[in-house]
């Protein structure tokens, strides 16, 4: 099995760590501050036991005011060394091998640790004054004492690693708990993790409904994913619902389109007909051959447009710049026989052409779409006006005087195959690609496309593509070309 | 036979009704939902061929309109949507059958033939009445074995009323139904082709098969003696 990262495992490792860290610096601490106490307290029991054999230190009945041990009464440690010396060095009593201390010359309680025959020792030094028959009138005899009283220092190690080993155990009790109630807690506070996952796991190519349980909403942690899932979702789902929409309308388009061709043949070849009836039949099968061709053509036309950007990132093709000013020329030329027909003046007004990074061919059915719409969509007699303006970028509007768009429609009339009767009726002409073609194009370029209604009725699309200033034609006064 | 159709792709409209009138069916047909409900709800049709995406009405409102003024005239669903579901759909609002585009024309005329004989009562494409017998599908007719030779519009008027046996047929019923707006018509016309009809039926040894009834109309004659 591939490593594979465990919050719950990380969470439980990391608390646990730190639970540990902190029990050793607790237990460092005590250990420290327990060895002091017990130090503390086993120098008082030296001293105290010192002090008990300075008490023992008794006035000997003899001629010399001398001072003598006397241990009854006296209870000493367990392994005690000790020994009892006078001023003159006479040695009133031992226990133990002493070893040879190095002890300060001047007379003062000290401590000191020896190893003797591989034990630690602690011995006291404690000097004390013994006075005999302090009754007496030359205030009797001062016997100085130095006593040299030790016992083993294990004890305190004992105490301090029995005290040490308490809070090893007790530590390892708290670490177990910690570590149960952290796989369950953290478990549970995963679980609107695993909900959501779960209402994510319901998601599938037909069913892109996805609404994030409340548990993962209420997550402060969480509410980020659940609110970037649902929104890429819906637009996941947009999208192909659009996807979904256009594959449908163009096998509808495509179809009705066969259809007729299918049955113009198909009505020609019912029975034996006459040549000029053959030759009609002909004429009009090709005409709906014809339709079903451009259809297809368009479809084709949209497909590479939105296809081509990502394929031109690839591949770092050049750019082709084309002038804008030409392909409108271009465009007007075209559509000239509808405009001349519906005796509609087409004013074409600039002031500077421009140069737009696409090429002739995409930029002529750009303008020429454009102008047929508008063309189309203009009443007899109508004028069709055209301006580009140039700047940092080329704006182009076309306005006409038709009955405009309806809001309604304003929102889809770039969508392919968008016609404002939802019957699709055909009659008005066109595939209802013209326009998603022109997005298409003017989005490759990095431009847009946009429609509104003029104040004074009728439509208007503005376009925006980037441009270079042509240099060439920079006139100062504007041109007016009527055509 | 009078069919109606409404379809809004004009060529495609205009292509059906050359092929059904060329079988020998009386076609009117409209481009757009509001006209084709105007005239399907009329009741002289035997049978409709209705698009569904259509300006102003859809399909499925021309339809459900129909059922709901309690007119059975069989409905033939033209459709170029995808989906089993809208069929289904269709199907269980009472549609009675479906073609997809792109459809085959043949297919189209055989399916709608078939749902103006269901819809008669007859499920057989040879239609017989005593010893006369009328093949649907070859336009034939013939009594005691001799094929007997008529015009469109006698094949025609002896179709409907072999359909509508031992009822009485106006003139004004067959009119109807065997003719479209396209069509100059008069009741005498009727007359007139009516009285061939009879003579042609009429060879050595039988009785006649049509009855003519004053002021009221036609009738066929199912039970005739055999001589």
């Amino acid at each position: 099995m591939k490593k594979s990262l465990s919050i719950t495992r990380r969470l439980t490792v990391t608390v646990l760590a730190l639970e540990f860290l902190s029990a050793m610096a607790l237990i460092s601490a005590i250990t420290i501050h327990e060895w002091h106490v017990q130090l503390k307290a086993f120098d008082s029991s030296l001293e105290a036991s010192a002090e008990s054999l300075m008490g023992a230190v008794q006035d000997a009945e003899d001629e010399g005011d001398n001072v003598m041990l006397d241990m009854r009464g006296v209870h000493l440690g367990k392994n005690a060394i000790y020994r009892v010396k006078d001023e003159r060095g006479r040695v009133l009593g031992s226990a133990g091998g002493l070893p040879s201390l190095e002890l300060p010359l001047a007379p003062e309680h000290v401590f000191r640790n020896v190893d003797i025959s591989g034990r630690s020792y602690r011995f006291f030094v404690l000097h004390g004054l013994r006075i005999v028959d302090p009754g007496e009138p030359n205030g009797g005899t001062p016997h100085s004492i130095t006593i040299i009283y030790g016992t083993p220092i294990e004890h305190v190690w004992h105490e301090v690693i029995e005290s040490i080993r308490f809070f090893a155990i007790a530590t390892a009790v708290l670490l177990g708990v910690t570590a149960l109630i952290m796989a369950w807690s953290v478990r549970a506070v995963l679980s609107p993790v695993n909900e959501l996952a779960r209402e994510a796991e319901r998601i599938s190519a037909r069913d892109w409904h996805f609404d994030a349980p409340r548990s993962a909403k209420e997550t402060v942690e969480l509410r980020p994913l659940a609110a970037a899932l649902e929104a890429a979702l819906a637009r996941l789902q947009g999208s192909f619902d659009q996807q979904r929409r256009f594959t449908n309308d163009a096998a509808h388009e495509l179809k009705t389109d066969v259809a007729i061709v299918k049955s113009s043949l198909q009505l020609l070849s019912m029975r034996k007909r006459t040549v000029e009836e053959y030759g009609q039949g002909l004429a009009l099968s090709l005409d709906d051959f014809t339709r079903l061709e451009m259809t297809v053509q368009k479809m084709l036309t949209l497909a590479r447009l939105e296809q081509q950007p990502i394929e031109n990132h690839r591949s770092g093709a050049e750019v082709q710049y084309c002038s804008l000013r030409d392909v409108i020329e271009d465009a007007m030329h075209q559509s000239k026989p509808l405009a001349e027909l519906k005796a509609i003046t087409v004013v074409f007004e600039y002031a500077a052409d421009a140069k737009v990074p696409i090429d002739n061919r995409d930029a002529l059915l750009l303008c020429s779409n454009i102008l047929l719409n508008a063309l189309q969509h203009s009443p007899n007699g109508a004028t069709v006006r055209i301006a580009m303006t140039v700047n940092d970028e080329a704006w182009l509007t076309i306005e006409d005087q038709g009955g405009g768009v309806s809001d309604e429609d304003r929102a889809h009339v770039f969508e392919p195959f968008y016609r404002g009767d939802p019957s699709r009726s055909r009659r008005s002409g066109g595939t209802g690609l013209g326009l998603s073609i022109c997005k298409a194009i003017c989005e490759r370029a990095g431009g847009s496309i946009e429609i509104e209604n003029r104040v004074a009725g009728g439509a208007l699309v503005r376009v925006k593509l980037p441009a270079e200033l042509s240099e060439a034609i920079h006139s100062s006064s504007a041109q007016l070309k009527e055509q | 036979m009078r069919v109606l159709l409404i379809e809004d792709e004009q060529r495609l409209a205009e292509n059906i009704v050359a092929a059904l009138r060329e079988t020998g069916l009386a076609v009117d047909y409209a481009l757009d939902g509001e006209t084709g409900s105007h005239l399907a709800e009329q009741g002289v049709y035997d049978a409709i061929v209705l698009d569904l995406m259509l300006p102003g009405k859809s399909g499925q409102h021309v339809l459900r309109d129909l059922r709901r003024e309690k007119l059975h005239t069989p409905v033939l669903i033209l459709t170029a949507q995808e989906g089993k579901e809208s069929i289904v759909g269709l199907l269980n609002a009472g549609a009675d059958d479906y073609l997809s585009k792109p459809f085959d024309l043949g297919e189209l005329l055989a399916r709608i033939k078939a749902l103006i004989r269901r819809a008669k009562g007859v499920s057989n494409p040879i239609l017989t009445v005593s010893d006369v017998e009328l093949n649907t599908v070859q336009q034939t007719v013939r009594r005691r074995d001799q094929l007997i030779d008529l015009s469109p519009t006698e094949y025609r008027i002896l179709e409907y009323l072999i359909h509508r046996p031992r009822a009485i047929v106006s003139k004004q019923e067959l009119l109807e139904h065997l003719y479209d707006f396209d069509w100059e018509h008069h009741s005498n016309v009727i007359e007139a082709h009516v009285s061939n009809l009879r003579r042609k039926l009429n060879i050595a040894g039988t009785e006649p098969l049509i009855e003519t009834l004053r002021h009221r109309g036609y009738r066929l004659r199912d039970e005739i003696a055999v001589l």
